[in-house]
């Protein structure tokens, strides 16, 4: 099974990505999670801390600093996780497709890219978990059948709304099945506010958490925080549903 | 009779405690940066009509994909991107720029009025039926842009970038040519990180100036925090701000929904420091 998170930058995509990958892991899922953003943050949501999240390699730039231009062709996808890939808690392979760190990094598209991995990956028997880049970037990249399911990450506000609804409409057009996400809900205003405008889809709601926002805070996994937290318990309620998904959809993925 | 005469002095030409303010040369050119929801285009939007209400023309580059900085300047969002009339289809082949497009014609033709003497200028903005044709002509435009640099006729502007989410569009764009960076900080591990990537890419290769604010800080603890999580300390904090919401609940720049609130006052702080900073860098 193949799934993206998309969503506007700081709606909690990460953090939603995170620990999914750690509740479908402990529950003896083999879980890959790629790190899809330039801006690479999910070590920290799977508990790797600021330390190790800040050394892990990006393919892209690790390949073109051993001055390997061809070394790309001689990698299949899975070697290059393999060779690249670090062990987070509970079993979780975390992968970062490219880091921009420098300016004049190249073109973006050619070469390993966040795209090429997440379309080009070969789910197998494991669940392989792509953190989107902040906007519909990404997404908008993918084919028809590259992706299973893609979470679409809103925040109660205006803004958020709106780049969610731009998700969705991206995903739908790629045939692919959507789960809205309605993150950091205070109120029932605030579902309001997401149901307006993304009511006619599958809905799954995160409650504001304050054991999450002390894991943003402290650079921790919610996860290893406490799991019994509403926020934690809603984002490992959704890893559920993703298991519990009609199997002809996995079917499609499996071919 | 005279007194005996005794020499005046002359007035001095200037006061010689008063120094001679050098006056700062060339385009005032500051990038926003920082993590998705740090709060990148309320600052963004908010400093730009600060500096256009002391006397700048500015011009305010939105070349982030997603929707945000044109409410935050208080005008409604273009429908279509203006930038479209900059482009052309020709028989065969992509979309291209139009030949002969320069700074001034930008100006003129492609920028969107706001309050206060402000120009928006939207780069790439993805429609409401995802990214517009025009997005193949953006790099062709941004040279444009670039070329603004240069023009004499554009050196008493100061121009605003809101970029995009992260370090990537730091790496391209305009961003070389802007001389200060306000990157914008949350009191999480994530928005630090992000500030601390971003800042080492300006201070480094762009050899640029770099102002850290705190933003969406709730009190001196999460202004340390932030601090704290990245290694150095900040310039100034943008409170976290109840107002903020509201205006863009009703879809206001905040500036003219709440020109009072906590966050105009800590932009307008954040202007002075901005000008303080060119003043001794020239």
């Amino acid at each position: 099974m193949k799934i993206a998170v998309a969503g506007k930058g700081g709606a909690g995509k990460t953090t939603i990505s995170g620990t999914i990958a750690r509740a479908l892991a402990r529950s003896g899922h083999a879980v890959m999670a790629v790190d899809a953003d330039v801006n690479p943050m999910l070590g920290i949501s799977l508990g790797l801390g600021m330390d190790r999240t800040e050394r892990l390699a990006g393919i892209r730039q690790e390949l073109s600093e051993s001055a390997a231009e061809d070394a790309i062709h001689e990698h299949t996808i899975d070697g290059l996780i393999e060779r690249f890939g670090e062990d987070a808690p509970d079993g979780v392979r975390v992968v970062v497709a490219s880091r921009v760190d420098m300016p004049d990094h190249g073109c973006l598209c050619c070469g390993v890219s966040a795209d090429r991995l997440l379309r080009e990956i070969e789910a197998g028997g494991r669940t392989v978990l792509g953190d989107l880049e902040a906007g519909i970037g990404v997404l908008t990249r993918m084919e028809v059948g590259s992706l299973d399911v893609v979470l679409v990450v809103a925040n109660p506000t205006p803004k958020s709304i709106e780049v969610a609804r731009r998700a969705v409409e991206a995903a739908v057009a790629r045939e692919t099945k959507v789960l809205v996400v309605a993150n950091r809900v205070t109120s029932a205003d605030d579902l309001d506010a997401i149901r307006s405008v993304l009511g006619e889809h599958e809905m799954a709601v995160v409650p504001e958490d304050a054991v999450i926002a002390r894991a943003d805070a402290e650079g921790r996994a919610p996860i290893d925080l406490d799991e019994t937290s509403p926020g934690v318990r809603a984002i490992v309620e959704i890893s559920e549903w993703l298991v519990a998904r009609p199997r002809e959809k996995y079917a499609a993925s499996q071919r | 009779m005279s007194p005996v005469a005794v020499p005046v002095p002359k007035p001095a030409l200037w006061p010689v405690d008063m120094p001679l303010q050098p006056r700062p040369r060339g385009p005032l050119w500051i990038g926003v940066a920082g993590k998705g929801g740090a709060g990148k285009s309320v600052l963004c939007g908010t400093l730009a009509r600060v500096l256009g209400r002391r006397g700048y023309h500015v011009l305010a580059i939105d070349s982030d994909p997603m929707p945000g900085l044109a409410h935050s300047l208080g005008v409604e969002e273009p429908d279509t991107p203006l930038l479209m009339g900059a482009a052309e289809k020709p028989a065969q082949g992509p979309w291209r720029l139009k030949s002969c497009i320069g700074p001034m014609t930008v100006v003129r033709r492609y920028t969107t009025p706001a309050p206060d003497g402000v120009r928006m200028l939207q780069l790439g903005k993805a429609g409401k039926d995802g990214l517009n044709p025009v997005n193949g002509s953006v790099n062709a435009f941004l040279g444009t842009v670039r070329r603004m640099h240069e023009a004499r006729s554009l050196h008493d502007w100061a121009v605003v970038g809101d970029l995009p989410a992260g370090p990537r569009q730091l790496a391209a764009g305009f961003s070389p040519y802007a001389r200060i960076y306000v990157v914008v900080v949350e009191p999480t591990s994530q928005s630090a990180m992000t500030g601390r990537r971003v800042a080492r890419i300006a201070r480094g290769p762009l050899g640029a100036d770099v102002i850290f604010v705190a933003s969406k800080v709730g009190g001196a603890d999460e202004r340390r925090r932030v601090e704290r999580l990245l290694g150095e300390s900040v310039e100034l904090e943008i409170p976290a701000d109840e107002a903020v919401r509201d205006a863009e609940r009703r879809r206001l720049a905040v500036i003219d929904a709440a020109p009072e609130a906590p966050v105009v006052r800590a932009v307008e702080g954040l202007a002075d420091v901005i000008e303080q900073r060119r003043m001794e860098s020239s």
